[in-house]
């Protein structure tokens, strides 16, 4: 039994030492990341600069949950029944006596078949909201006001792919409420010019086409 | 007069036509090489030339060892000297990025008496940085540009940006022929929408596996950088991105002092020099703190979103699995870790 074990054997080496480098591991990037995700518990203390818990709102209702901004501290002359101590029918009146409050707010957000005033404020308790259905919603929640109609957005926002991340990626979220963005009378974006204009970029390109 | 001049970079391609000057020499095309070896002069010329690149190579150890200039002075040229025979960054201990660090920034102090900051900090573990960006939210505003521009010292005169915004035409889908990057009217326009282009910080990035000198290279953490001392200008890298993501500085850059972002690090913002690649960094100097990109931080529309990959419950990776995203000539297998996605 004189078998030649030669060219079996040097391609088995070969089989066994060609394999593929470290860096070519993955065939895709997300075949990595699926690779090598750990389950991860991002820094629950803010750094010096930033936020302390206490001035945070907790967004429960999101897996995993996130912070917000104590909004009624940041809304100017809250709370509001400290002038409005009349429900808003008597407010109302068209008598020229009396004191006009917030002359400046104009609806401008849906149609008059769908959003007044009333939609979103209580008549006789200016401190608080109230959703559709009439239940009572915290100034600090008013999140939960929008989310009846934008709950596409809202599902977003809690995932984390609208709005806007203010505490950076390895800290706890905090994300930007609804009403920092929007303002919720007149909530779309404004056209507006562009924060800068490349005249560089512009002058080559236009100098180059001349040759 | 400067058509002439014959370069060793200009190739001629295709240009037959003959010399406008007398000159019959001229016309044959000289090699790098023989233009600079086979330049006639005269002896006392030939002297000068020799002369002159000692003095140059001479003076600067001269400086750095005499014992008549100002201490200023000596100090600046052992600073140039060190700085000069340094190695590859990384290939660098801790020590010698430490000591090279404290070089530049004592370096900076004697040129303009100010202290600046210039980190060297490493990748984390269990990192790896990915971006997104919505194009049905952004509007052109432009704001991200601007904090780019001035966190990342960009040269101001030639108007360097590392991230371009293409107007693009609704119905015309992504069509970067047909769109506008140096927009100046009110935005958003009508009938268009927006999308931000940068470095993509590829997976597999092609611009490093062109690199001659190995002057830039993916870092563990999924950022590509370069080493601006260890760049040799070639541009390959330029060549080889299939995204117009990197940037060359034909010039010296040139920012304002006061304008100077003091905060650094060695691979991302620190100044410049002539004749070098750079690009974005993912702001490595701010990532690494824990902090979004500078362009992140300006979007006032949120439509820029930037995490970890490798942690199941931060925002890039919820956009990645519930969003319908995708990325630029993905069929290149570049694998940029920089998706798309519209709401």
């Amino acid at each position: 039994m004189n078998v030649n074990y030669n060219i079996p054997v040097i391609f088995l080496i070969l089989v066994l030492i060609s394999c593929k480098g470290d860096h070519k591991k993955y065939h895709t990037v997300i075949d990595k990341i699926e690779a090598k995700t750990v389950p991860f518990q991002r820094d629950s203390t803010f750094s010096k600069n930033q936020f302390s818990i206490s001035e945070l709102i907790t967004v429960t209702d999101a897996n995993p949950h996130f912070y917000i901004k104590e909004r009624k501290s940041n809304i100017k002359s809250f709370a509001c029944s400290e002038c409005h101590d009349r429900p808003v029918s008597q407010l109302q009146s068209h008598n020229p006596n009396t004191k006009k409050a917030h002359w400046d707010i104009k609806l401008n957000h849906a149609d008059a078949n769908t959003m007044s005033c009333l939609s979103c404020h209580i008549d006789n308790d200016m401190d608080n909201m109230h959703s559709i259905t009439g239940t009572k919603i915290d100034f600090n929640k008013s999140y939960q006001i929008c989310a009846q109609c934008h709950s596409k957005q809202a599902e977003d926002w809690k995932g984390g792919a609208h709005g806007k991340n203010i505490s950076g990626w390895k800290t706890a979220r905090v994300s930007k409420l609804c009403v920092e963005c929007h303002n919720p009378h007149n909530p779309s974006f404004k056209t507006r010019w562009p924060a800068r204009y490349n005249a560089t970029m512009v002058d080559e390109r236009t100098n180059q086409v001349k040759k | 007069m400067s058509k002439e001049i014959k370069k060793w970079f200009s190739l001629n391609l295709g240009n037959k036509k003959q010399c406008a000057c007398n000159d019959t020499k001229s016309n044959t095309t000289e090699d790098g090489f023989s233009q600079v070896f086979d330049i006639s002069m005269n002896r006392r010329q030939a002297f000068k030339k020799i002369t002159a690149g000692l003095l140059v190579g001479a003076g600067a150890v001269s400086t750095s060892c005499s014992v008549v200039s100002s201490g200023e002075r000596k100090e600046k040229s052992q600073i140039e000297w060190e700085e000069y025979f340094k190695g590859n960054y990384k290939l660098m201990t801790d020590e010698e990025k430490q000591q090279t660090v404290d070089r530049l920034v004592r370096s900076y102090e004697l040129r303009t008496g100010k202290k600046i900051n210039i980190s060297t900090k490493g990748a984390e573990k269990d990192v790896l940085f990915g971006y997104a960006f919505n194009i049905s939210k952004c509007q052109g505003y432009m704001d991200c540009v601007n904090a780019c521009v001035k966190e990342n010292n960009q040269d101001r005169a030639s108007e360097m940006q590392y991230i371009r915004i293409h107007e693009m035409n609704d119905g015309k889908g992504l069509n970067f022929g047909e769109a506008d990057d140096t927009f100046y009217h009110e935005v958003p326009a009508a009938g268009h929408f927006y999308m931000g282009t940068q470095c993509f910080h590829c997976d597999n990035p092609p611009c490093i596996e062109v690199c001659p000198v190995q002057a830039t290279w993916k870092e563990k953490d999924g950022i590509v950088v370069i080493d601006y001392d260890w760049c040799i200008g070639c541009r390959y890298c330029m060549a080889a991105c299939p995204y117009d993501g990197r940037r060359f500085n034909w010039s010296t850059p040139q920012i304002p002092e006061q304008e100077v972002n003091k905060e650094q690090h060695y691979l991302g913002n620190r100044l410049r020099k002539k004749g070098v690649m750079e690009k974005c960094t993912f702001c490595v100097q701010r990532s690494r703190e824990g902090k979004n990109p500078a362009c992140v931080e300006a979007c006032p529309t949120g439509s820029r979103i930037f995490g970890n990959l490798l942690d199941p419950t931060s925002e890039i990776r919820w956009v990645l699995a519930n969003k319908k995203v995708f990325r630029l000539k993905e069929d290149l297998g570049t694998e940029p870790k920089f998706w798309y996605f519209m709401d």
